[in-house]
């Protein structure tokens, strides 16, 4: 019996030595692949920090209200931020090569489905970048006429198209991402029927001015009034 | 040769069958036929009495008006067609329309009318306003003659206005244009001017057109291309200025001349860093002429624009204006309606950062220009209270000290244009 | 008698306007004569024309080149006797051609035997054969014609002691129209003249011939008057004789002188000229459609005389003072060419012998309503003589050859009537009828293809005219019909090529025909016409409907 048992425990060791000797390879070959990644990571984030810093990126992101977004959350700045991302992104890339050349069955699906999921990843930052930008551009827009046409509670709308126009970006990145889309729909239609109601409650009670005005100035014609009150200015 | 885009196939024949001129009227029309039958008269009375005997056209640029205007402008040529013999005609006088689609836009009118004035080689142009109701036949001698005979390239009005009206041009672009180049142009965005051909045809050759979209403000480009292209200009007084139907609402107006010019100064020819000392340009006739009638103004609607724009503006504000500046503007809106004063010195260094941020770009530049309007809503009070029972001398005192202090806060504007905040 | 037996025969006619005294001299007195006149009649005859009108050839003492007539019956001595002009007569009518000639009606010379009379005495039985007065302030109303020379209408006679009525030069009284003796007597003059042959009267002066008080003394009733009778009697006793009227008057004016058909046939339209002068240099055709649309109707019988210039000056009376001023500094900046309200050029000086402006004048003189004179000369582009006196610069000698006095006379230099042109330009060695001749493209060649053109059809001497106003106002174009013939007219007024569309749309589907080198053009369809012209350029199409 005991002699079995060693026979098998043999047999099991030698199996297993073959195995690792064939996986050896693989492990120190996923190791440089790592290696090799990570300077190229490193390459990648210095070059690309290196373009935004002369394109200004900074000063942009300003614009779409991203560095005072970060500075609130202690985070560092939106240069830094995107080249250290990239940076991680391109390493775990990496790693995920080695480790889809490790063989390993189950792992291989995996690492497709990250590698598919990377480009949507940059087109959702793409979004929400540039979706930034354009809800600062429309909020501030609407908060200048706003003013500049005397209606009441201009804060209130800038507040409303900055947060409707969020809401409609987030909703697209998510689209985008395949997130949990159902229930992102879901959320969407609640959290902007939700917005509306409020903003109409809100604009129902406390612009009321702005609403009659509103109204007068649409059907009423009434524009010499106001005209009348100001001289040419030209 | 001129930018064949604005020229239709119709308004080219119409263009060959009047041939060479010496002298070609331009008319800006949209929806003008009420005034615009009086205006022609008092056009061609004034051509057949100072120039009898020269070519003479009139080209009317209308944008699509819907009450027949162009059909008022036709129906006055003076020509064999007509039979109605006017003894005072020496020769034909046409008059020719044409028709440009989109919205109106004064780029436009002033694209064709200056492609045309090239097309027919006249020799002196002059732009008239259909609403200029008060014109008499001697506006157009008053300003075509310094053009024609004297060898000046740029003529620009000068009216008898309201002393409240206007208020733009005496409390921005006035002073601003002044300091930056030293020229004392009192009405730098004329509806009514006079220009030669050689400047017209440099104009329309080194200006950009963009003729798709209803632009305005291209007369004051005029006039700062006369200013860089070292061109001989003069004023002229012309008369009441009549007071127009469809004056544009502030924040246009804003756009159309401090938009401009904030742009202008992007372009560093003429180099307007260097100190200036005004000059006084050749004017025929008075310098001004304010005339004292009563104007209603709602003055605390204006306050109350002007408290709300500094509160609600504040993040905006920020980013455009120094510290100081804000802060100073802050306690000036929290004053009461009457005692708020904005002061010449603060005025002018609110105009002057808001020039540096629009350079730096700091944001969407329009968002810029429209954020100037509520403050200049306060400055126009304060001109308002200080000048409301003031003579006319006084009123132009006032606004030549104002000019004053744009011209002596310069360095400072040069100072943030290049450097930082 | 001419062959051509036609009551019409002036609206077809092309007329050539000469001084016997100038044309050409035949017994070397320096002064030309009948007799010379006689035997270039070939020559007006290859050029074209069908009527000579002869400026005044009566005795005279010549202090108005002949308007002053001291006797009525008979010729000149410098030009030759009664037989003479009989001889020249027949030899003009065998050759088709007709003549008129000069009837001073208004005025005699101070030197008439008549007006001896009548400042005889205030009895003399002819005294009221002119118009006397002891004042001078009668008839303030009439205006002074001959403004350079004379103060008033009235002069002081020291014989009589009193003032006599003169409209023109003071050495030239009006016959007093009153009076019926004067009235039988001037109809006895032209009689004598008709029985001699002579084809038609100019009428000189004819709206003065009465004077009322409180009037401009200009077309009064009472002048239509005599005239009607006069043409009563013309028509009565010598069918197809013409009465040419001279009235330098506004054409609504003018009117009233064809009265129903009844007064005169002819008169000048001398409003038209000077606009043709002036369209030319604004270059634009305005002021020559305007006079012809304020032109009325006129009898069909009767038909206006069109012409570019004559022995006078190119008259400015009937224009605006802008226009005046206009027509001065364009065409006679140099002060001594005026006179008179106007300016004392022949037609090519003042086109500054432009041969394209020439031939353009020319096309609308023989193509515009109404029959075309030739003032003699203007065929070969003759000049002027500014430093003659009065109007005597546009009435030098006739120039026929390089040779010995311009070919005009085989007298000395010295006794010619006045001299001859001279200078490089103009003078009688550059522009003569000889050189021209052998030339195939000189102007005188070019009238006589224009004649000819003109002749070829009945329709611009008796058609209809309707404008056409295309939107290109430097081309003059009309369109002239008769019957089944249509002509179109287009002239460029330009100094510079110009493209025009024509409204040809009434005459849809015709063909036109250039008339001088009978070439085709494109038919006229829809659209409208295009023509590109070259400067100053005209055409004449036929329009032919095939």
């Amino acid at each position: 019996m005991r002699e079995i048992i060693m026979a098998e425990l043999s047999q099991a060791m030698q199996e297993m030595l073959r195995s690792a000797a064939h996986l050896l390879p693989r492990l120190i070959v996923m190791l440089i692949i790592a290696i090799i990644g990570w300077v190229v990571a490193y390459v990648l984030k210095w070059i690309l920090r290196s373009i935004l810093v002369l394109v200004k990126f900074d000063k942009v992101s300003e614009n779409a209200g991203a560095s005072q977004f970060l500075s609130h959350a202690a985070l560092p700045t939106p240069t830094e931020l995107v080249s250290r991302f990239v940076f991680w992104v391109a390493w775990l890339g990496f790693i995920l090569l080695g480790v889809n050349f490790l063989g390993i069955g189950g792992l291989q699906q995996h690492v497709s489905k990250f590698f598919l999921f990377l480009p949507r990843m940059f087109v959702a930052l793409f979004i929400i970048f540039f979706g930034m930008l354009l809800a600062s551009f429309f909020s501030r827009a609407a908060l200048l006429a706003a003013v500049n046409k005397n209606w009441g509670s201009p804060r209130l709308l800038s507040i409303a198209i900055r947060t409707i126009t969020v809401i409609f970006v987030f909703s697209m990145v998510f689209e985008e991402l395949g997130l949990a889309q159902e229930t992102m729909l879901l959320a969407f239609g609640i959290a902007f029927g939700a917005a509306m109601l409020g903003f109409a409650i809100a604009f129902g009670i406390g612009g009321q001015d702005l609403a009659r005005q509103f109204l007068e100035r649409r059907f009423m014609q009434e524009k010499g009034n106001e005209k009348e009150e100001e001289p040419s200015p030209l | 040769m001129a930018e064949v885009t604005v020229l239709t196939d119709d308004l080219i024949r119409q263009l060959i069958n009047v041939g060479e001129v010496d002298l070609l009227v331009g008319l800006p029309t949209h929806n003008n036929a009420e005034t615009v039958g009086g205006v022609v008269q008092a056009i061609q009375a004034g051509i057949l009495k100072s120039f009898p005997r020269e070519r003479t056209a009139i080209l009317n640029v209308d944008a699509g008006s819907k009450d027949g205007t162009a059909d008022v402008v036709m129906a006055s040529s003076i020509n064999d067609l007509r039979r109605a013999y006017n003894t005072h005609a020496l020769r034909t006088l046409p008059s020719i329309t044409t028709r440009y689609a989109g919205s109106p836009s004064s780029e436009t009118a002033l694209h064709t009318v200056l492609a045309a004035s090239d097309l027919l080689r006249a020799k002196a142009c002059v732009v008239i306003s259909p609403e200029s109701v008060n014109i008499e036949p001697g506006w157009v001698d008053a300003l075509l003659r310094p053009v024609y005979r004297d060898r000046i390239d740029f003529v620009a009005p000068i009216y008898r206005r309201p002393k409240f009206e206007g208020m733009l041009v005496s409390n921005v672009v006035y002073p601003l244009m002044r300091a930056l180049y030293g020229q004392k142009i009192r009405e730098p965005y004329p509806a009514d001017f006079g220009f030669s051909a050689q400047f017209g045809n440099e104009f329309l050759a080194q200006h950009s057109w963009h003729d798709e979209t209803g632009q305005f403000g291209t007369e004051l480009e005029m006039v700062l291309s006369a200013i860089a292209g070292g061109r001989r200009i003069s004023q002229t007084f012309l008369g009441t200025k009549s007071r127009s139907e469809q004056h544009p609402d502030l924040v246009a107006a804003m756009r159309q001349t401090v938009g401009v010019l904030f742009a202008s100064m992007e372009v560093k020819s003429p180099d307007w860093t260097n100190p200036q000392v005004a000059t006084v340009l050749p004017t025929n006739g008075p310098e001004y002429e304010v005339t004292l009638e009563p104007v209603r103004v709602n003055k605390k609607r204006l306050s109350q624009m002007f408290s709300s724009g500094v509160s609600e503006l504040a993040p905006v504000l920020q980013s455009i204006l120094a510290p100081p500046t804000l802060d100073a503007l802050r306690q000036i809106a929290a004053l009461d309606g009457d005692a708020l004063r904005y002061p010449a010195e603060l005025w002018a260094k609110t105009v002057y950062e808001f020039a540096a941020s629009h350079h730096k770009s700091v944001m969407s530049r329009d968002h810029i220009v429209q954020a100037l309007v509520p403050l200049y809503r306060g400055r126009a009070l304060t001109f308002l209270m200080e000048n409301r029972s003031a003579s006319a001398e006084e009123v132009e005192a006032n606004i030549e000290a104002l000019c004053h202090e744009f011209e002596r806060l310069k360095p400072y504007l040069v100072d943030l244009w290049n450097g930082g905040k | 008698m001419p062959a051509r037996q036609d009551s019409l025969w002036y609206k077809s006619a092309v007329i050539y306007q000469v001084h016997v005294r100038a044309f050409y001299d035949s017994n070397g007195d320096g002064i030309g004569d009948f007799q010379g006149l006689a035997q270039k009649l070939d020559y007006l005859k290859d050029l074209g024309i069908d009527a000579i009108w002869l400026m005044p050839f009566f005795p005279s003492p010549l202090r108005d080149d002949g308007y002053d007539i001291s006797d009525y019956r008979s010729v000149h001595p410098s030009y030759g006797t009664l037989e003479d002009f009989k001889k020249f007569l027949t030899a003009a009518h065998e050759r088709q051609i007709r003549v008129i000639v000069e009837m001073v009606l208004n005025h005699t010379s101070d030197q008439h035997p008549w007006f001896q009379e009548s400042r005889g005495s205030r009895n003399n039985p002819k005294r009221d054969w002119y118009v006397w007065s002891d004042t001078d302030t009668r008839y303030k109303g009439a205006r002074i014609i001959f403004l350079d020379t004379e103060m008033s209408n009235w002069a002081w006679d020291p014989i009589s002691k009193s003032y006599y009525w003169h409209r023109f030069f003071s050495h030239q009284p009006d016959l007093n129209y009153d009076n019926p003796i004067v009235r039988e007597e001037m109809w006895s003059v032209m009689r004598f003249w008709l029985d001699l042959g002579v084809d038609g009267f100019r009428l000189d002066a004819v709206p003065y011939l009465v004077e009322r008080e409180g009037t401009s003394c200009e077309n009064l009733p009472e002048t239509h008057a005599i005239i009607k009778d006069l043409r009563k009697k013309l028509d009565k006793d010598y069918p197809e004789r013409l009465l040419l009227a001279e009235a330098n008057q506004w054409p609504a004016d003018l009117r009233p002188y064809f009265g129903d058909g009844d007064e005169f046939h002819m008169a000048f339209h001398f409003p038209l000229m000077p606009r043709m002068f002036m369209a030319l240099k604004l270059e634009d055709r305005k002021p020559i459609t305007e006079i012809l649309q304020q032109t009325p109707e006129i009898p069909p019988s009767c038909q206006w005389a069109l012409f570019l210039r004559n022995h006078d000056e190119l008259t400015l009376e009937m224009v605006t003072d802008i226009e005046r001023d206009y027509m001065y500094d364009s065409y006679a900046l140099d002060k001594t060419m005026r006179i008179n309200l106007g300016i004392r050029r022949r037609l090519a000086p003042l086109l500054d012998s432009d041969r394209r402006r020439i031939e353009l004048m020319n096309g609308m003189l023989m193509s515009l309503p109404g029959t075309p004179i030739i003032y003699y000369g203007d065929e070969i582009g003759m000049g002027d003589n500014v430093k003659l006196g009065d109007r005597n610069g546009v009435r030098t000698p006739m120039q026929w050859s390089g040779g010995w006095n311009g070919g005009f006379s085989a007298a000395d230099p010295e006794s010619l009537y006045a001299p001859l042109l001279l200078n490089p330009v103009y003078g009688f060695q550059a522009v003569n009828v000889l050189s021209q001749k052998r030339i195939e493209h000189s102007l005188l060649s070019w009238t006589q293809n224009i004649v000819r053109a003109r002749r070829s059809t009945p329709v611009f001497g008796s058609g209809s005219i309707e404008f056409l106003y295309p939107a290109n106002y430097r081309v003059l174009a009309y369109v002239r019909e008769l019957q089944n013939e249509t002509i179109l007219v287009v002239n460029n007024l330009s100094s510079s090529a110009q493209a025009v569309e024509l409204d040809l749309s009434k005459h849809k589907g015709r063909i036109p025909i250039e008339m001088f080198g009978k070439n085709l053009f494109p038919r006229i369809g829809n659209t409208p016409y295009l023509l590109t012209m070259g400067p100053y350029q005209f055409f004449w199409f036929r329009l032919r409907r095939i």
